[in-house]
């Protein structure tokens, strides 16, 4: 039995998250609003307007062609894409053909198996999004608010090799694009959307045989899907002797299975040509070096930095990597805090990460900054504070905003160190349990345990343990 | 001399534009674009190597005498239903198209 | 003279001096319009009378009422002392592409005759601004296609004030047939190939098309984006200039306008032109024209009567002080045209794409079910000939297989058109040429129905104009004669970008240089 081996391309539309849409001034984001109120002469393509490039646009596709170490093109050209749609106002979409703001590089992606596999990117380049159709009956309905919302196009090469890496691929495109802040990248929104080339071969081939195309697959988990069942079904045909064509594919994820489209003008001809309304995009050395000026640290860099910096386990790194957020606030807390990032590293694992997801909030968004977690955690290691209450404050403080010292004065959290007055509580738990001072000096030496209990008991936790247990081993021995 | 644009390629074409012509109209179009081939041939003449950078625009545009790009700010249409109110139908406040009749799919 | 006979700069002055109102102007305005205009264009206006053989028919839409209102409100605010534009009081045709806020924009097409455009085009709102009053829009051909006026769908076409057999040139024939009429001191036209400066030419009066990005296109129904030029129509090169200088400068809202301050026109307007450096260049005394029998392109000379037009005008320009110089070398004029039949068919398919029904403008009654056909059926129906024929022309150059062999060498042309033309005015170079001095046309204005249909010999009405849009270069056209046909002669400036003061200034010249020649005294047929 043959052995097969899959080959994966995939082309990738990213919605930016500018404020407006590339060639005018509606918002880019309109997925909550009503049906044709978002528009506008020139996204609706009325007789005699025309576009104007919105700068925000180059700028993060800059960035995204940064991290993904692309070739950036100082000039690149607008060109004009001619086809006949009812959700494409003007007749023609205006995009990049051969000079786009971008070409080539590459995505690392660490598979869980233990290996990595890069994935070359073809292309980058911009262009306008177009509007939304619905069917109702015999009709369609024609929405053009997200008409002209900015996009980026990604196009790999044929260098994923199962649909566990398309996934991965997809996962780490929308980490990035995050981290980048440059779109929201939520796939049920459509922030990025992703058509999926599928072939397969015979292992060991290094040729290229024709590919299916999965259209308008709307998660990672329906990505993943799909193509296990492409497979299936070409390793099936292909069994059975029969030629895989090139067909253009739809994901039906309700019956968890593949439809074939009816095929578009597959040899369409858009008759490319230069965008005679628009001027090149030059970037200059100057704006190029701004734009780059705050480029981040990546990801799977800084990642690979916490691990050999902080001494933190890959786990731990991974999820203080995963987005770009909570990453900073570690980084912030670990370098206010001076102490083992082990610590703050827990507590952002547990706590930190709990009440962001219960708040939906971001972690730059939180009152528990990093400052006052570091606050808290030295307290702790001070002695101000026990643990518990350590953690019991990372909630106060989250809730009121106000600081950790002044909730501590506030309510008189602070732990008890004045030796005469635990010394005063302790000698009344001696007096008061002589049963369990008999045990105690019988030899029933962790009975100690429950005397600094019942310490802390009276003294409602705010007795250093430490010190209490001191004190009662000093009145217990004699 | 043999016709560049044949009736095949006439009809193709046509098809492409997303139009449909009557005989009259059609043989008249058809042969005014052969006679405009004609002219264009001249350009033949032309070298395709000479060495002369194209440009999308006859005059030159220098950083300074380039418009600036436009900043990302949000200007809302105070009037969109004045766009909805060119359209041929409106429901609900989408412009309504009939639909392309599907073909039965295997 | 009537009021509306004077020239804008003159009714400015008369205006300013309280000696004559806004609506004094406006009335004068309209009621030459009511005398010698006849019959609006307009779909299915049915066969062609007597009177309209008479008649100039330039515009499609009159808004009376409108213009009465403005003029009203002028007056008011200048009995009130208060500050009105620089030109407040005087009324304007607009050539119907360019959009106007809340009234039928319709290119001349069936396809746009309801559209009505939410938004003013910026050539429009400046002259507005400054209190230029809109009497109504004016015929085209449609979408700008021709060179006659005569493939508007709205009938009867314009004609020929100076003789209503003839055709009044195009695309802006409206616009110069409004303004040679005296139904406007000036008008807003566009030019593409030559479609303000040849019908301007043919009317005898002013037409300037501007360099390429010196005015925005923004609310102008396109027709070859790189190409597009708005710009005036007048009768005095006084009067272009009052105009030019309104409606140029940069616009936010159109990427291709340039970035750079806009001169003082009128300041050098006067001064003398001793020194300038004007070229004759012998390609631009070639027509070129398709042989009927081997559609084999020739050429022979211009006629005799236009030649010695040119050659009048540049001896009044060196009698006031300005050198010529002959023998200018322009040798890829001739690829001008076929150049142009290229160029121009590829971006006019793809701006023409937005017409399908969906949006705006016509929609078939006749496709409930299938949108294809409803696409087809709606562009069939409502697209003329001229369209379709761009169309076609453009979806063949543009194929994909074909962009090497036609589009690729096309644009090759204009680059090489763009060289010769800063060669010759190139300050350093060889010629260091102020303006070039062409005929405008290879003929005078030609009957109507002589060459309609034949749309190489229409096209090429265009060749000594269509090269200033391939290189982006200003050009302006100046009467300069009456040909012993009773029509006028035209003769062009062309000079370096921007170069729209110089230009002037030695079209002002000329005029001055002229001013006592016996056919400056000739009227138009529908005047007398």
């Amino acid at each position: 039995m043959t052995e097969y081996e899959v080959v994966i391309g995939l082309e990738t539309h990213i919605q930016l998250n500018t404020k407006t849409k590339i060639f005018c001034a509606c918002k880019a984001d309109s997925w909550d609003d009503e049906p044709n109120t978002n528009i506008c002469p020139v996204c609706t393509g009325l007789p005699g307007v025309l576009p104007v490039l919105n700068k925000a646009v180059v700028e993060k596709g800059v960035l995204l062609a940064r991290a993904m170490q692309s070739d950036i093109r100082m000039r690149s050209f607008f060109d004009r894409k001619n086809y006949f749609y009812p959700d494409l106002p003007k007749g023609y979409q205006i995009s990049q053909y051969d000079m786009s703001l971008a070409s080539g590089g590459y995505l690392d992606l660490p598979m869980p198996e233990g290996y990595t596999r890069r994935v070359n990117i073809h292309k980058l380049h911009l262009e306008e999004d177009a509007g939304k159709t619905k069917n109702a009956g015999k009709q369609r309905l024609i929405d053009f608010n997200r008409c002209g919302v900015p996009l980026i196009e990604m196009v790999t090469g044929p260098d994923l090799r199962s649909a566990n890496e398309a996934a991965q691929y997809l996962i780490r495109l929308r980490q990035l694009l995050r981290w980048l802040g440059v779109s929201e990248a939520d796939m049920e929104k459509g922030h990025l959307r992703c058509d999926a080339n599928v072939s397969i071969r015979p292992k060991g081939s290094d040729q290229l045989f024709t590919k299916t195309e999965i259209k308008n697959v709307n998660s990672i988990d329906n990505v993943r899907n799909a193509i296990e069942h492409e497979v299936e079904r070409q390793i099936r045909e292909v069994e059975a002797g029969n030629r895989v064509h090139a067909w253009t594919l739809d994901w039906d994820e309700e019956k968890n299975e593949l439809r074939k489209m009816r095929s578009k003008e597959t040899e369409a001809d858009y008759r490319y040509f230069r965008e005679p309304d628009l001027l090149p995009i030059e970037l200059t050395q100057a704006w190029l070096d701004q734009i780059l000026a705050d480029f981040p640290e990546l990801p799977m860099q800084r990642k690979a930095r916490f691990v050999a910096e902080y001494k933190l386990p890959e786990y731990d790194a991974d999820i203080l990597t995963g987005e770009r957020n909570l990453s900073d606030y570690f980084e912030t807390a670990v370098q206010l805090y001076a102490g083992d990032p082990k610590k703050v590293s827990n507590y952002l694992m547990n706590d930190i990460l709990r009440m962001l997801n219960e708040s939906g909030k971001t972690a730059n968004q939180l009152q528990l900054t990093p400052a006052y977690l570091a606050e808290i955690l030295n307290m702790v290691d001070a002695g101000q504070i026990n643990t518990s209450t350590g953690k019991s404050l990372l909630d106060k403080v989250e809730q009121s905003g106000k600081s950790p010292a002044k909730i501590v004065e506030a309510e008189g959290l602070g732990l008890v160190s004045d030796d005469s007055a635990i010394r005063a509580v302790a000698e009344k738990i001696v007096v008061a349990n002589p049963k369990e001072v008999d045990a105690f000096r019988a030899g029933k030496e962790t009975l100690i345990g429950w005397f600094t209990g019942q310490v802390m008991r009276e003294m409602r936790g705010k007795a250093d343990p430490k010190l209490a247990t001191k004190i009662l081993l000093e009145l217990l021995k004699l | 001399m043999s016709e560049e644009i044949t009736i095949e390629i006439f009809n193709h074409l046509v098809s492409l534009a997303a139009l449909e012509l009557d005989e009259k109209q059609a043989a008249y179009l058809r042969r005014e674009l052969n006679q405009q081939l004609k002219a264009i041939h001249e350009l033949e003449a032309i070298p395709l190597d000479v060495d002369l950078k194209i440009t999308p625009h006859g005059v030159s545009y220098t950083l300074e005498t380039s418009p600036v790009l436009r900043d990302d700010i949000w200007l809302p249409n105070p009037n969109p239903d004045e766009i909805l109110a060119q359209a041929p139908k409106v429901e609900d406040h989408y412009i309504i198209v009939p639909d392309i009749p599907h073909e039965k799919l295997d | 003279m009537e009021l509306c006979d004077h020239a804008a700069h003159q009714l400015l002055n008369l205006l300013r001096s309280k000696q004559i109102s806004a609506q004094e102007i406006v009335e004068s305005s309209l009621q030459r319009i009511a005398t010698v205009d006849g019959r609006s264009g307009s779909l299915d206006s049915g066969e062609e009378t007597d009177q309209d053989r008479q008649s100039v028919h330039a515009f499609i839409s009159v808004t009376a009422d409108h213009a009465l209102d403005q003029a009203k409100k002028i007056d008011q605010k200048v009995s009130e002392g208060e500050q009105v534009g620089l030109l407040a009081g005087i009324p304007f045709s607009v050539k119907d592409v360019f959009c106007v806020k809340d009234t039928y924009t319709t290119a001349a097409s069936r396809i746009l005759a309801n559209f009505k455009a939410p938004y003013t085009s910026t050539a429009v709102q400046r002259m507005q601004d400054q209190g230029a009053i809109i009497v109504g829009k004016v015929n085209l051909d449609e979408f700008t296609y021709g060179s006659s006026n005569e493939s508007t769908a709205y009938q009867p076409c314009p004609r020929n004030p100076w003789d209503t057999s003839r055709v009044p040139g195009g695309s802006s024939g409206g616009s110069s047939t409004s303004v040679a009429a005296g139904e406007v001191p000036f008008s807003l036209g566009t030019d593409t190939a030559g479609s303000i400066r040849q019908p301007a030419a043919f009317c005898g009066v002013v037409g300037i098309k501007p360099t390429y990005g010196r005015v925005s296109r923004y609310g102008i129904i396109a027709f070859a984006s790189s190409l597009d030029c708005p710009g005036p129509i007048a009768r005095d090169v006084t009067d272009a200039a009052l105009m030019l200088q309104v409606i140029a400068g940069a616009d936010s809202r159109d990427s291709t306008t340039a970035n750079l301050p806009v001169p003082d026109y009128l300041a050098i307007l006067e001064q003398d032109v001793k020194g300038k450096r004007i070229g004759l260049s012998p390609d631009y005394f070639q027509i070129s024209y398709m042989d009927v029998e081997s559609g084999e392109i020739h050429q022979r000379p211009v006629h005799e009567e236009i030649r010695a037009a040119v050659y009048h005008a540049a001896e009044v320009l060196r009698n006031m002080g300005a050198e010529i110089i002959e023998d200018i070398p322009m040798p890829n004029t001739r690829y001008g045209i076929p150049a142009f039949f290229v160029i121009s068919r590829v971006e006019a398919a793809s701006n023409l794409h937005r017409y399908d029904g969906v949006k705006y403008g016509y929609r078939t009654p006749s496709a409930e079910d299938d949108l294809r056909v409803m696409y087809r059926k709606t562009r069939n129906e409502a697209f003329g000939l001229q369209p379709k024929l761009r169309i076609l022309m453009g979806m063949y150059v543009s194929a994909a297989q074909y962009s090497e062999q036609y589009y690729n060498r096309a644009l090759k042309v204009r680059a090489m058109l763009r060289r010769d033309f800063d060669q010759i005015f190139d300050h350093q170079g060889k010629y260091r040429l102020d303006a070039l001095l062409t005929p405008t046309t290879p003929t005078t204005a030609f009957p109507i129905g002589d060459v309609y249909g034949d749309s190489v010999l229409m096209q090429y009405a265009d060749q000594f104009t269509v090269t200033a849009n391939h290189a982006g270069i200003p050009g302006i056209s100046l009467p300069a004669g009456i040909a012993a046909d009773g029509l006028p002669i035209g003769v062009q400036l062309l000079g370096a970008d921007f170069s729209e003061p110089t230009l002037l200034n030695i079209g002002r010249a000329f005029e001055i240089g002229s001013q006592d020649e016996i056919w400056r005294t000739q009227k138009p047929a529908v005047l007398l």
